[in-house]
C-alpha cells in the first residue's frame, strides 16, 4: 500500500512537472502555430534568474517569484526583435528558434563554467503519511501547477483577452478587421509562454540542479507532446504532456529504464499513427 | 491576410541571402581553425627547434569545465618546463584543439594537429568515446604517441597509447572492501547506459563478490534520465547498503535528491561514485551527499600532508583562479602526470622519435605530482599511483584511507 501510493505520487509529481514545461510551448505553438525551439533554454534561463537571486543572497523564491516576469521581457523583446519576424514562415521560425537556444544555452554555460549548481528548495521538509515521505517542494509543484493550468484556461476562455487570442488564431484578417491588434496579441501571447517556461525553469531547478543543458531534457518531452496532443487546442498539448510525463515516470517502475525509454516514443508514435492531429485535433480552447 | 506576408516572406528570402553569406563565413573560419591556439615556445633556433607538444581537449561543450583544466595544466607545466631550459635543450611549443565534447567535431580537429602541426605527442581526450573516436588518427595514421589521462573502464592495450588515469582495479581493489566494512554488504549499481558504467560495474562486482558482499542489482539507465523514482524505492525496499553510482550528469543530482529525500542516508545507507572530486561536489546541497564515498588519486584535503600536491594546486590556482579546478575526475591529474611522465622519457631517450620515446616512456618515473609520485609499468602502458578513499562532510572531502605505496594498475 505504501509501496503503491510512494509510486502514485513519485508519477504524479513527474507528470505536472512536463505539464508545467509544456504548457508554456503548448500556448505558443497553438496560439501563433510556431514550434519555439528555444523554449528549453527560456525554462533554463528561468532558472538561471533564481540561480542569480539566490548568488546575490536573497531567498531562492523570490527568485522564483521573479523569473516569470524576467522571462515576458525577456520574451517580450525577443518577440519584437525576432519571433515576428517568423510568423508567415515557420520552417525558418524552428531554425531561428533554435539558433537562439544554442546562444542562450552556451551563454549560460559559460556564465555558470559549465558545471552544475546546486540550489536549495524554499521548502526542505517532508509530509510523512503512512511510511510514504512526501517532499514538500514536489507536493508545491503539484499545487502550482494545478493553479497554473486552471489559471490559463480561465484567461483563455473567460476573459476578453482570451476571446481576442482565440479570434486573433482562428482568423488573424478578421481579427485586425475587427480592430484586434493581432501585433499585439502575438506579442503578449509570446510573453505569456515565455513567462510560464520561466516560472517552470524557476520551480524545477531545485530538484534537477542548474545546468546547461537543463532545457534540452524537456523540449524533446516536450515536443513530443505537443505531436500527441495536437496543436491549436490548450487542451490538446497539455493532455499530451500529462500522458508523457506519467508514461515516462510510470514505465520504468515495471520495465527496463532503457527499454522504458524506448517505449515512451513508441507509444506516442502509435497514438498520433491513428490519431494524426493529435489527441485533441478540435475544439474551442 | 493584408500585407504583411508579402513583407515577411520578402525579409525571409533577405535573411536566407544573409544566412547563406554568414554560413560561408563561418565554415571559412572553422577551415581555417577557429578551435586552435598555438603557445609558441619563448625561444628556439635551428640547432633547437621547439617540440610540439599537441593538447586535444573538450574545451567547449557539456565537459566544458574538465577540458578546460587540463588544457591549463598543459599551459603551467609547459610555461614550467620552459623557464628551466625546456627537454633536451629544445622549448616545448603547446598546439590546443578543440575537441567541443564531440567525436564528430574531434576528429578534423585532432587531424589537424597530426597533418597540419606535426605535433611530437598527442595528450588529451576525457571519455571513452572521444578517446576511441580520435585514437587511431593519432596512432595508427598519424604515427604519433598518444597519453590519454582520464579515469576510465581498462582494457586499452593497443601499443603506443599510454594511459595515466586510475583504472578500475585502483578504484575498486581497496576502495569496495573498505565500503563493505563502512557501510554494509548489500550493494546496488546503479548505472548510465554507456562504456564505462558496463566495464567498470563487470570488474567491481567481481570484488564485491570476493569481499564477501553481493550485488542485489545492477541497471542501466538512459543517459539523460533525470527521475530515479522508480530505482530510489527499490534501493529503499531492497535495504540497500552501499550504492556504487555511475549515474553521471545531469542523472545524479536528481538522482542523490531523491535519494536523501527517501531516507537512504537517515537509515545508515553509504552512498559511493568513484568519479566525484571537487567539481561535482557541487552538483548537490551537502547535506544530501554528506558522507558519500570517492576513491580518486588526487583530492585537495591531500594538500593538508602532501606539500607537494599543495604547491602544485597553489600554482594552478595562483594562475587560474576561478571555476576552473584542478580535480582529479575531470583528467587534470591524469595531464600532469601524462606531461612530466612523457617529459622525462624523452629527457631519457634524447630523441623525439615515436619508438625511441615509447621505449624509455615504458619505464618512465616521476617523484612529483598531484597525490604523490608515479611511475608506468614496464609492458603495460599504464600507471601506477597512490589512490585515495576521501568522503564528502559538509561540501568538503576529508581523507580516510591513503594506499601506502602505489597501486598497480592490473591492466593490459
Amino acid at each position: 500500500m505504501d509501496a503503491a501510493l510512494n509510486a502514485l505520487f513519485e508519477i504524479l509529481s513527474f507528470g505536472a512537472i512536463i505539464v508545467l514545461v509544456v504548457l508554456g510551448l503548448g500556448i505558443i505553438a497553438s496560439m501563433m502555430g510556431i514550434f519555439n525551439f528555444a523554449h528549453g533554454e527560456f525554462v533554463l534561463l528561468g532558472a538561471y534568474t533564481t540561480y542569480l537571486f539566490y548568488s546575490w543572497g536573497l531567498p531562492v523564491w523570490l527568485g522564483m517569484l521573479a523569473a516569470p516576469f524576467v522571462l515576458a521581457l525577456i520574451g517580450l523583446v525577443l518577440e519584437r526583435l525576432a519571433i515576428r519576424r517568423f510568423y508567415a514562415v515557420p520552417i525558418v521560425a524552428m531554425l531561428g528558434t533554435y539558433a537562439l537556444g544554442i546562444i542562450i544555452r552556451e551563454t549560460v554555460r559559460m556564465l555558470i563554467g559549465g558545471l552544475y549548481v546546486s540550489i536549495p528548495a524554499p521548502l526542505v521538509a517532508s509530509l510523512v503519511i503512512g511510511g510514504v515521505q512526501l517532499p514538500e517542494w514536489r507536493i508545491a509543484i503539484l499545487v502550482i501547477t494545478a493553479l497554473v493550468m486552471a489559471g490559463s484556461y480561465l484567461l483563455l476562455t473567460r476573459t476578453s483577452f482570451g476571446l481576442r487570442m482565440r479570434a486573433a488564431l482562428e482568423n488573424p484578417a478578421l481579427a485586425r478587421a475587427s480592430g484586434i491588434s493581432t501585433d499585439r496579441i502575438y506579442a503578449i501571447s509570446f510573453a505569456f509562454g515565455s513567462a510560464l517556461a520561466g516560472l517552470a525553469g524557476a520551480l524545477v531547478v531545485p530538484i534537477f540542479s542548474l545546468f546547461a543543458d537543463l532545457g534540452l531534457r524537456f523540449l524533446i518531452q516536450g515536443f513530443l507532446a505537443v505531436m500527441l496532443g495536437g496543436v491549436g487546442t490548450f487542451v490538446g498539448p497539455v493532455a499530451g504532456a500529462g500522458i508523457i510525463g506519467v508514461l515516462s515516470a510510470a514505465l520504468p517502475w515495471a520495465i527496463s529504464p532503457v527499454l522504458a525509454d524506448v517505449l515512451v516514443f513508441v507509444i506516442a508514435i502509435v497514438i498520433v499513427k491513428f490519431r494524426p492531429g493529435g489527441l485533441i485535433s478540435r475544439g474551442r480552447v | 491576410m493584408g500585407d504583411k506576408p508579402r513583407q515577411s516572406s520578402c525579409a525571409a528570402a533577405l535573411s536566407r541571402r544573409r544566412f547563406l553569406q554568414s554560413t560561408a563565413w563561418t565554415a571559412g573560419a572553422v577551415a581555417t581553425g577557429i578551435g586552435s591556439w598555438v603557445i609558441p615556445a619563448p625561444w628556439a633556433n635551428a640547432a633547437a627547434p621547439p617540440i610540439k607538444v599537441g593538447i586535444a581537449t573538450d574545451l567547449t561543450g557539456a565537459i566544458g569545465y574538465a577540458g578546460n583544466a587540463d588544457a591549463n595544466v598543459a599551459r603551467m607545466l609547459v610555461k614550467d618546463i620552459n623557464a628551466a631550459g625546456g627537454v633536451i635543450g629544445r622549448p616545448l611549443e603547446l598546439y590546443i584543439e578543440d575537441t567541443a565534447s564531440n567525436e564528430s567535431v574531434a576528429v578534423p580537429n585532432v587531424q589537424k594537429l597530426i597533418q597540419r602541426d606535426h605535433v611530437d605527442v598527442v595528450l588529451g581526450g576525457i571519455t571513452s568515446s572521444m578517446r576511441n573516436a580520435i585514437k587511431d588518427t593519432i596512432v595508427k595514421r598519424g604515427k604519433t604517441l598518444y597519453i590519454y589521462p582520464q579515469l576510465y573502464e581498462g582494457k586499452e592495450c593497443e601499443s603506443y597509447i599510454y594511459c595515466t588515469g586510475p583504472t578500475p582495479a585502483q578504484q575498486c581493489d581497496e576502495f569496495i572492501p573498505w565500503l563493505i566494512k563502512n557501510g554494509g554488504k548489500r550493494f546496488a549499481f546503479p548505472s548510465a547506459n554507456y562504456i564505462w558504467p558496463h566495464v567498470l560495474n563487470a570488474y567491481a562486482r567481481k570484488v564485491v563478490e570476493a569481499s564477501g558482499g553481493e550485488v542485489v542489482f545492477e541497471e542501466y539507465y538512459p543517459l539523460d534520465q533525470i527521475d530515479y523514482s522508480a530505482t530510489v524505492s527499490k534501493i529503499m525496499n531492497e535495504k540497500i547498503d552501499v550504492v556504487f553510482n555511475t549515474v553521471i550528469p545531469p542523472g545524479v543530482g536528481p538522482f542523490f535528491k531523491q535519494l536523501y529525500e527517501a531516507g537512504f542516508s537517515k537509515r545508515g545507507g553509504r552512498l559511493s561514485c568513484v568519479y566525484y572530486d571537487e567539481n561535482t561536489l557541487n552538483i548537490n546541497e551537502p547535506y544530501e551527499i554528506e558522507g558519500l564515498a570517492s576513491c580518486l588519486d588526487y583530492f585537495r584535503a591531500v594538500d593538508k600532508t602532501d606539500p607537494v600536491s599543495a604547491r602544485i594546486q597553489a600554482e594552478y590556482e595562483k594562475e587560474f583562479p576561478g571555476k576552473i579546478l584542478l580535480a582529479a575526475g575531470s583528467a587534470a591529474t591524469g595531464m600532469y602526470r601524462g606531461i612530466k611522465l612523457w617529459a622525462a622519457a624523452v629527457t631519457e631517450a634524447k630523441s623525439v622519435k615515436r619508438e625511441e620515446v615509447a621505449a624509455a616512456l615504458d619505464h618512465a618515473k616521476i617523484s612529483e605530482a598531484p597525490g604523490g609520485p608515479a611511475e608506468m609499468v614496464p609492458g603495460h602502458r599504464h600507471c601506477k599511483m597512490r589512490m585515495y578513499i576521501a568522503v564528502a562532510k559538509g561540501g568538503n572531502y576529508e581523507i580516510e584511507w591513503k594506499s601506502e605505496g602505489l597501486l598497480d594498475p592490473k591492466e593490459c
